[in-house]
Parts: structure tokens; C-alpha cells; sequence
């Protein structure tokens, strides 16, 4: 018997579970209505911008904001409540009787909590960017592409932490705290980071925070507010591309960690 | 051939020793007890037999082969836990269809293991509309899908109502029977183990006191059991106690189960009456060889325990 058919059939009885009604037509209502309801502000803001790629950037990142906290709601649920409650239950246990490798078993819980997520995300993020602005999404692809690397990096390094704290704590909850601390604690740190910017005259701690959350190297790359506030860091497109690199290194890394916890140490 | 072989299993929770150096050997066709109080180490041994537990010190096989991420194991194992946990939003019989993919066997085989625990009025519902004696079947017929070897049970009847539990019982006769399906079965229930199981192994503090065939067993450690059942077992036990030949005694609400030393058995019988006279206690009867599991439990552990224990109750 082939592997493929257990890790498809445990990957279906997931997304079954996660997406089951009316979940799957909540969020995606709500990505929609995150995604087309801020669309109506971009104009304003693109105006301003000079370059080609600036302009992607700017009708990107404001397409993005709305859907980007509903894909973190979707992936705490899914992660943090829907694992932690797998392993708290006993789901789990049932799942590991059957002729499938755990990091299979890894695996298909995770493209179900976050691979799904990540597809509605980026169906409903594309086709609206397409519908709404064509004429400078279809020659500009890369630079939205990349706005969406940087976006996603620091959602998804909460997620790789939540997994493993859920593995290892078993406690779906906490980890569905710590979560929400974490996605809210960005912004503070930031916005703290900015002001020791302004104060040092350095951009040493944007940079720090960036290696995290790239999405603010991409914002400077492009302008941001440096301008504004005389903060002189305008890091180049390989040093974007450096900080976003660093950024899924680490997030690769942990998502590593919980699979190695999940193979080889997880004990039920 | 063994289907299960531990050797110096052990593994501990912190400071907490729940399995010590344990060694089990199960055979082929057998439904054997694992049998001992709450916190004996029954459910962690059978969580590293199952590969969900890494053993700190010793190993297990299952079926010649280290059990840990093993799928080739879980094709020959089915498994039923104390509380059953399935994902609840699916219908019985659309999960156990899946479960058929899973392992490859025909879907029509869902029904069939659904008949075989009586659920067939159940297979349009959601498993979370089941109540926990149709779930508890519903693991049986989700561990019987691939037609195992053998189906280890942990606690499965702990939970159900004594007739939810008499059919669950009912059942794993009939599988070995019928299927020649092997049992390993844990249970602190000792009445209801006695009806299933042709073997026992008595764990306490997480070792291994006794183990064998159940005839075996009462033959080493209840010989001389007599069973006096009286309207008044605590005055009839406080008399029966003070005789020199009464090795253990052991008081219930109908009576007293005494053993006595090797060949003395004759003169309990002429004792007893005399006794219980003197109390003014009815005797309703007097017979040999009754001991139960629970007794044999007992006799096992205070045997290896090395001293007496009479007058425990």
C-alpha cells in the first residue's frame, strides 16, 4: 500500500474538521470583505508614490492589512486551538494508529491549518489586486510577490511558535495566548523601535526588528516614513531580500524544531 | 510466536517511577488481562507498547519490531482507548470508509465492522451525537476495520454502564472466537476480566508480580481458598482470624474468604460452624477453590510482597 493514500485521507478528515461549516464561509467573507472594503482607500495613497514598483508596493500592502488579521484569526484557530485540542482530546492518538509516519500526520494538520488559510489568503488577495488594479499588478508581479514574502513572514513565525508550543505544552490555549500577545506585540515593538531610530539617529534597532517582521525593511525600501522623520535608513533591494531570507530561515527553522519534537520526542 | 515482548521496560513521570523494569511476553491467539489498581502502570505500559510512549530504560517489540513511528506495526494493531476520540463533526460510517482507504481494504468492509458491534442504525450519525457505550463500540468497530492481529484495549470499559459494558465483553469473546483476534486487555474491573480472559498479568508499581494462564495462576496462589458466606462476616472473620492455621482472610459484605495452611482446609469446615455459633451468625454456605480475579490479584501481590496480610480487608 502506497503512503500517499493515508497522508491524503488524514489531510481530507483535517480540512474536513477546520473548515467545516460555517467556518470556511465566514472567513472567506471575511478575507473578501477585509480585502475589497480597504481596496476603496488605495488610491489616495498610491498617488503619492513615484516609482512603478513603489506603486505596487503601496496598493499591495494597503489590499493586504484587513485579510492579513483574519489569516492570523483563521491560523490561531486552526493551529493552537485545532492541534492543541487534537493532542488534548486524544485525536491525535487515533490518527497515530494509522500506517502513516508522524511528520505525515504533522504535515497534513499543518497544510490544513495553515496551507488552506494561506490559499484563501492569496485566491481572494490575487484575484482582487487583478480585478482592481491590472494595469499595475500584471507588469509589477515581483514586487508583489515580495510585499506578500514580507507581509506573511511575521504571521507565520507566530505560527511556527504556537505549533511548538502546543506540542509542547499541550495546552492549546496558551499557545493561543501567547499568539495574540505576540501579533499585538509587533506593533508596540515597532513602533518602539522607530522612536529609538529617531532618538539614536541609528537604524539599528529597524534593523533588528526587521529580521523578524521584514515587512518594515520592505516599507523602507520603498520610502516609508524616512522621510518624514529624517530616520536615513533606506536599505536596497538586496538588503530587503537579505532581511526577508533571514526572516523564513528562522521561521523554517522552528517549523523544523516542531517536526523533530513531534517525530521523535512527542510523547502521548 | 510472541506477538508482544518487553524487557526492562521502564519509564517515569519526573520522580514518579510508573513503569519498572517490566517484562511481558504475549502469545498468539490469547486474550490476556493486564490487571491492577488505578495508577499500577497498566496505561503507560500499554501507551510504549503502542509506540506513543518512549520507554526511558528497556525496550518493547511488537511483532519482532520496535513499535516507536512503526506503520507497518499499526497495519496489524487495532486500538481502543479509555475515552474514545474521534473527529467528531463526521458520520460513523463516512469516517470508517475513510478509515477503509486508509488501509487499503474494501469501503463495503465499514459496514460490516459496524454491524458486528450492532451500529448499523447508528452509520448516518455524527460521531459526536453517539452516547459513550455506541462510541466505546464505534472503537471497536474503528479497530477492527483492517482485520488486526491483535487489539490492545486500554480501560475500555471504565467508563460504560454495567450493560453497555456485559455487551462490550460479549463482543471480544465473539472477535476471539469468531476472528481469532488476540486481546490485550487492561482493566482495574477485575470481575469483568475474568469472564474474557484466558490469561493474566498482575501489575503493581509498575511491574510485572504474576504471569500466566488464569488456571495456572489460581492453581499457585489460591490453593486453600475457602469462601464462607454469612448474614454476619465481620463477627464471623474477627473469630475465624484468631485461628493459628488461617494464612489470609478477607471480609465483604456477604462473607469471608480465607486461606488457609496446605492440608487444613477439613478442619476450617469443622471450625467454622463452631465460630459461628458462638457469634450467633448464620452460615448460608461453605465452598473451596472460589477465589475471584480480585482475590487471586490479592493472594499474587501479597505473595510477592513475601509476608502475610491477614486481616486486610
Amino acid at each position: 500500500m502506497g503512503k500517499g493514500k493515508p497522508f491524503l485521507e488524514v489531510l481530507s478528515s483535517a480540512i474536513h474538521e477546520d473548515f467545516r461549516f460555517p467556518f470556511l464561509e465566514l472567513f472567506a467573507f471575511l478575507y473578501a470583505l477585509g480585502t475589497f472594503v480597504l481596496a476603496n482607500f488605495t488610491v489616495g495613497i498610491y498617488s503619492q508614490t513615484t516609482t512603478n514598483e513603489a506603486v505596487a508596493y503601496t496598493v499591495t500592502t494597503s489590499l493586504i492589512g484587513g485579510s492579513l488579521f483574519v489569516f492570523i484569526i483563521l491560523v490561531l484557530k486552526n493551529v493552537a486551538y485545532g492541534l492543541g485540542s487534537d493532542l488534548e482530546k486524544g485525536i491525535i492518538q487515533t490518527y497515530f494508529s494509522y500506517p502513516l509516519r508522524r511528520r505525515g500526520i504533522l504535515t497534513a494538520k499543518l497544510l490544513s491549518a495553515l496551507g488552506v488559510s494561506l490559499l484563501l489568503f492569496l485566491g481572494i488577495q490575487i484575484s482582487a489586486l487583478y480585478i482592481l488594479a491590472p494595469d499595475i499588478v500584471l507588469p509589477q508581479f515581483g514586487t508583489v510577490i515580495l510585499t506578500y514574502a514580507a507581509n506573511l513572514s511575521y504571521p507565520l513565525l507566530i505560527s511556527a511558535i504556537m505549533l511548538l508550543m502546543t506540542l509542547i505544552l499541550r495546552r492549546g490555549g496558551i499557545a493561543l495566548v501567547v499568539g495574540i500577545v505576540l501579533y499585538f506585540a509587533m506593533s508596540i515593538i515597532s513602533g518602539i523601535a522607530f522612536v529609538v531610530a529617531l532618538a539614536t539617529e541609528s537604524p539599528l534597532a529597524l534593523q533588528i526588528v526587521s529580521v523578524i517582521a521584514p515587512s518594515y525593511a520592505l516599507q523602507y525600501h520603498y520610502g516609508g516614513l524616512s522621510g518624514i522623520f529624517s530616520v536615513t535608513w533606506a536599505p536596497t533591494l538586496s538588503e530587503t531580500l537579505l532581511y526577508i531570507g533571514a526572516s523564513y530561515v528562522i521561521v523554517a527553522s522552528l517549523f523544523v524544531l516542531g517536526y523533530i519534537y513531534f517525530s521523535r520526542r512527542l510523547n502521548l | 510466536m510472541s506477538l508482544i515482548v518487553a524487557e526492562d521496560l521502564s519509564k517515569s513521570y519526573g520522580r514518579v517511577v510508573a513503569v519498572d523494569s517490566l517484562r511481558l511476553s504475549l502469545g498468539e491467539g490469547s486474550v490476556t488481562g493486564l490487571i491492577g489498581p488505578n495508577g499500577a502502570g497498566k496505561t503507560t505500559t500499554i501507551k510504549m507498547i503502542l509506540g506513543l510512549l518512549k520507554p526511558d530504560k528497556g525496550w518493547v517489540k511488537v511483532f519482532g519490531q520496535n513499535p516507536w513511528d512503526n506503520t507497518a506495526i499499526r497495519s496489524m494493531i487495532g486500538v481502543v482507548y479509555e475515552k474514545a476520540f474521534f473527529p467528531s463533526h463526521q458520520k460513523t460510517l463516512e469516517y470508517l470508509q475513510r478509515v477503509c482507504r486508509i488501509f487499503g481494504v474494501p469501503e463495503s468492509r465499514a459496514m460490516e465492522v459496524l454491524e458486528s458491534v450492532n451500529l448499523e442504525d447508528a452509520s448516518d450519525r455524527q460521531i459526536k451525537a453517539l452516547s459513550a457505550g455506541m462510541l466505546q463500540k464505534f472503537a471497536i468497530a474503528h479497530a477492527l476495520v483492517h482485520k488486526p492481529k491483535l487489539i490492545v484495549a486500554d480501560e475500555m470499559t471504565a467508563n460504560l454502564d454495567p450493560q453497555a459494558r456485559s455487551e462490550l465483553l460479549d463482543l471480544v469473546l465473539q472477535l476471539h472466537r469468531d476472528e481469532k483476534v488476540a486481546f490485550l486487555l487492561s482493566s482495574h474491573i477485575l470481575p469483568e476480566l475474568s469472564r474474557v480472559c484466558d490469561s493474566v498479568a498482575i501489575i503493581n508499581r509498575g511491574r510485572v508480580w504474576a504471569f500466566g494462564k488464569l488456571s495456572e495462576l489460581y492453581e499457585k496462589y489460591a490453593v486453600g481458598i475457602i469462601r464462607v458466606s454469612t448474614d454476619s462476616p465481620e463477627e464471623v472473620a474477627a473469630e475465624i482470624r484468631k485461628l493459628k492455621y488461617v494464612e489470609d482472610l478477607r471480609t465483604d459484605i456477604r462473607g469471608v474468604s480465607v486461606r488457609v495452611a496446605e492440608g487444613r482446609e477439613d478442619q476450617l469446615y469443622e471450625d467454622v460452624p463452631k465460630l459461628a455459633k458462638k457469634v450467633k451468625a448464620k452460615i448460608l454456605g461453605i465452598e473451596t477453590g472460589s477465589a475471584s480475579l480480585e482475590e487471586l490479584y490479592r493472594l499474587a501481590v501479597g505473595a510477592k510482597e513475601g509476608g502475610k496480610i491477614v486481616g486486610q480487608r
